[in-house]
């Protein structure tokens, strides 16, 4: 039943993670009026929090966020899946987590932040692969730098510990001090490889910075941060909100309304959860909902005027679905204690592998050697042993002390046969149907996940390492993109170098799903600064004409 | 469309696994156990120490379950362990007899076999308690799960007082509970030999939960 109430708003936004509310918030602050309209509820962190607590499989990152049943998202990263169901010769490695609720899948990301290097945009040309961005690295630089004061990145003066990406303004934090196992790692690496560690850019706080403080080493940023030491989205909503800017939770977008020319957006349609249907109108549209959410809703608002959904008459919203695969191996150091696990997560990282001539025959990645508490691992790895008493203690601060864990960020290449597609069979409680995706990874990735093996087992040497545990085959990093992807040919691609689509004039999307190559870094500073960017064109075009 | 769910706000508490589990624990509770240390340690997650607990403080469940008491008792066998926390190893034995009907009967004779001889450490007990019944292996497993990981019947019994925290204290803080201040990670931790003891039990096969 349609609401009698039309709601309106100068700017509609569908998505209120870091793309759809960082959006909001520069626009209210310029006295634009905004509403956003997200599909899950407002939430807080003490409550995910006291649910990690009590969450006996801790390593699951999507266990302290229970879905509500009108915005499912994946329930975890195991196929078959109840929401995300994925197929092909691949379909575990695209198993992606994501969150639906107010502040987006930030509540559960480790604040790595990096851009990406100025040849991630020139793939094509510099290497022959995939695709080319519609824009340069130059363009998004300022943005970049508006995205690292916008969330409160710390790292490595440039000068000292250059990661590829020219800056014009020193990262707005000091590096975070790596801690004693990240320095040991460091100096094998130094001393007994070509290679290097560097510092991890990271969203988190080395000095009271944004109202937040400093980072205390609760060593969880992955599920949850209990200090809030760590940016995620939720900030930029509160920002946003103290501006002016009208958020909605529990506003499930399903329609996208065009005028009879099929050129501009009128309107997007929403659910409650009691499934009664609210109408909110605006001069312009941005949808900031994830890779797989913008995709999904793209494409269930098609209609006799959009007949494969909307803006999509090149026929690529859901194609070229990538992700940054991922190699991962457990193994016991056979050198000295290093108890990872104390400090932040993720704060060092090999970065030789981000760029070189290769990249025109194999897929470039990074490594984190992940600073993570293993004394869990170590004690369910201890009692497997048949351990028990006195000899399990020793065990388990023998383990806890020499467990390393590392992972690769593998890159992908667009193919359009990797594609999000509606379900057939599966719906929500609205009646909106799943994300169904198919995916094969592309030869280009398969042989540098390859590489990286090699790689890993050179580093398992040179620590003596033993009890070698290799995540079976290839997993996902939860980096979904290329579902909208960006493009100078609207024949074959969904939106232009400003993330306007090449469809309607005042639709935009801010999100992953536009970027034409994933790189290697991780992509939610990326994601960030286009949506700082969307904003940008916005502002100019709304006040200045 | 029935009105099943609330707009806003929404309370996530409602629908989390955190509250899903305190109901059923607190079914379970009123159920099995009705007694007051239970509800101080699950309820409100109160983190007692381990280290010089008295046993004696809390209300015994024995009254109730005779098999509480031996479970205290082959628990301290197999912890190598002087005392153990009365409140946490009820709630542990809660769990443990939740999860598996043959578990209260494997306790027992657990128990019994502890009776019938000399046993001066937890891997010699447990070794023969294998040897005696191949399948009281699991229940070992069980109990130590429950001591030293907090966790019984797939469900978090005690995260921050588990016993592998309390043996790690020197060097690493459960997630989320660091109290170290500012960068305490740089400093050295401390180092841990190569440990020489042996496995009492078989080796089982290891796997990793899926995330």
């Amino acid at each position: 039943m349609p609401s009698e109430q039309t709601l309106s708003a100068d700017v509609v936004i569908v998505g209120s993670g870091v793309a759809g509310s960082s959006i909001a918030n520069e626009l209210a602050r310029a006295g634009i009026s905004v509403i956003v309209l997200e599909a899950g509820p407002r939430v807080d962190r003490q409550h995910f929090v006291e649910n990690f607590r009590n969450l006996e499989n801790k390593p699951s990152y999507q266990g302290p966020f229970p879905a509500v049943p009108w915005a499912r998202h994946p329930p975890n990263q195991i196929t078959p899946n109840d929401y995300l169901h994925t197929s092909g010769p691949n379909a575990e490695a695209y198993q992606q987590v994501y969150l639906r609720m107010m502040g987006g899948t930030t509540w559960h990301w480790a604040g790595c932040a990096w851009r990406y290097l100025p040849s991630d945009f020139e793939l094509k040309t510099r290497y022959g692969q995939g695709r080319d961005w519609a824009l340069k690295y130059e363009d998004l630089e300022p943005f970049y730098y508006q995205a690292e004061v916008m969330m409160g990145v710390c790292g490595p003066d440039p000068a000292k510990e250059d990661l590829g990406s020219p800056r014009k303004q020193p990262y707005p934090m000091e590096a975070l001090p790596i801690s004693y196992a990240a320095q040991q790692f460091r100096k094998l690496i130094d001393e007994k490889t070509p290679w290097r560690v560097v510092h991890e850019p990271q969203a988190r706080n080395t000095r009271p910075y944004d109202s937040r403080p400093t980072c205390e080493g609760h060593n969880n940023c992955m599920p949850i941060c209990p200090i809030g030491a760590m940016y995620n989205g939720s900030y930029s909503v509160y920002h946003a909100e103290a501006a002016g800017a009208k958020f909605i939770p529990n506003a499930v977008v399903y329609k996208i309304e065009r005028d009879s020319a099929n050129k501009r957006v009128t309107g997007v349609q929403y659910y409650d959860p009691d499934k009664n249907s609210h109408r909110v109108t605006g001069k312009y549209f941005v949808i900031a909902a994830h890779c797989i959410e913008t995709a999904k809703l793209l494409l269930v608002s098609a209609d006799e005027q959009s007949p494969d959904g909307v803006a999509n008459s090149s026929g690529h919203v859901g194609r070229n679905m990538m992700d940054h695969t991922g190699v991962q191996v457990t193994f016991i150091s056979g050198d000295k204690a290093l108890w990872p696990g104390r400090g932040p997560l993720e704060t060092n990282v090999i970065d030789n592998f981000r760029d070189g001539d290769w990249r025109n025959e194999r897929g470039a990645y990074l490594v984190h050697m992940v600073d993570d508490n293993q004394v869990d691992f170590a004690t369910q790895m201890a009692i497997s042993k048949g351990y028990v008493g006195r000899e399990l203690e020793e065990q388990i601060r023998y383990l806890s002390s020499h467990t390393v864990r590392l992972f690769s960020h593998n890159e992908a290449l667009p193919d359009p046969d990797n594609r999000l597609t509606l379900s057939k069979t599966n719906k929500d409680i609205l009646g909106i149907p799943h994300p169904d995706v198919y995916y094969k990874l592309p030869e280009y990735t398969v042989k540098s996940c390859e590489h990286t093996r090699k790689v890993f087992k050179e580093l398992i040497g040179l620590m003596h390492g033993t009890d070698e545990e290799w995540t079976p085959g290839y997993f996902p990093q939860d980096h979904p993109s290329g579902s909208t992807i960006m493009g100078t040919d609207p024949k074959d691609s969904v939106v232009d170098g400003h993330c306007r689509t090449h469809d309607h004039e005042n639709l935009f999307i801010a999100s992953s799903s536009v970027f034409s190559t994933v790189g290697t870094g991780n992509i939610t500073l990326t994601v960030a600064a286009l949506a700082l960017r969307v904003a940008d064109t916005l502002k100019k075009e709304l006040l200045h004409g | 469309m029935k009105k099943d769910w609330p707009c806003v706000p929404v309370n996530l508490q409602n629908v989390s696994p955190n509250a899903m589990r305190m109901a059923r624990l607190m079914r379970m509770s009123r159920r099995d156990m009705l007694m007051t240390g239970m509800g101080a340690a699950v309820t409100y997650g109160v983190a007692s120490g381990i280290a010089g607990a008295e046993e004696t403080q809390p209300s015994p469940a024995s009254g109730a379950d005779p098999v509480a008491t031996q479970f205290m008792a082959v628990s301290r066998l197999l912890t190598d362990r002087p005392t153990l926390d009365l409140r946490i190893g009820n709630a542990i034995y809660a769990g443990i007899v939740q999860s598996s009907a043959d578990r209260q009967a494997q306790i027992s004779k657990l128990h019994d076999l502890m009776g019938s001889g000399q046993f001066t450490s937890a891997s010699a007990f447990a070794a023969a308690a294998e040897k005696a019944d191949p399948a009281l292996k699991d229940v070992i497993h069980d109990i130590m799960t429950g001591w030293y990981r907090g966790v019984a019947d797939g469900k978090v019994v005690v995260y921050r007082s588990a016993l592998m925290f309390d043996i790690t204290k020197d060097a690493i803080y459960p997630k989320t509970y660091a109290t170290g201040g500012p960068f305490y990670w740089t400093t050295q931790p401390p180092e841990v030999d190569r440990p020489t003891g042996h496995p009492a039990l078989s080796p089982s096969k290891f796997v990793v939960e899926p995330t």
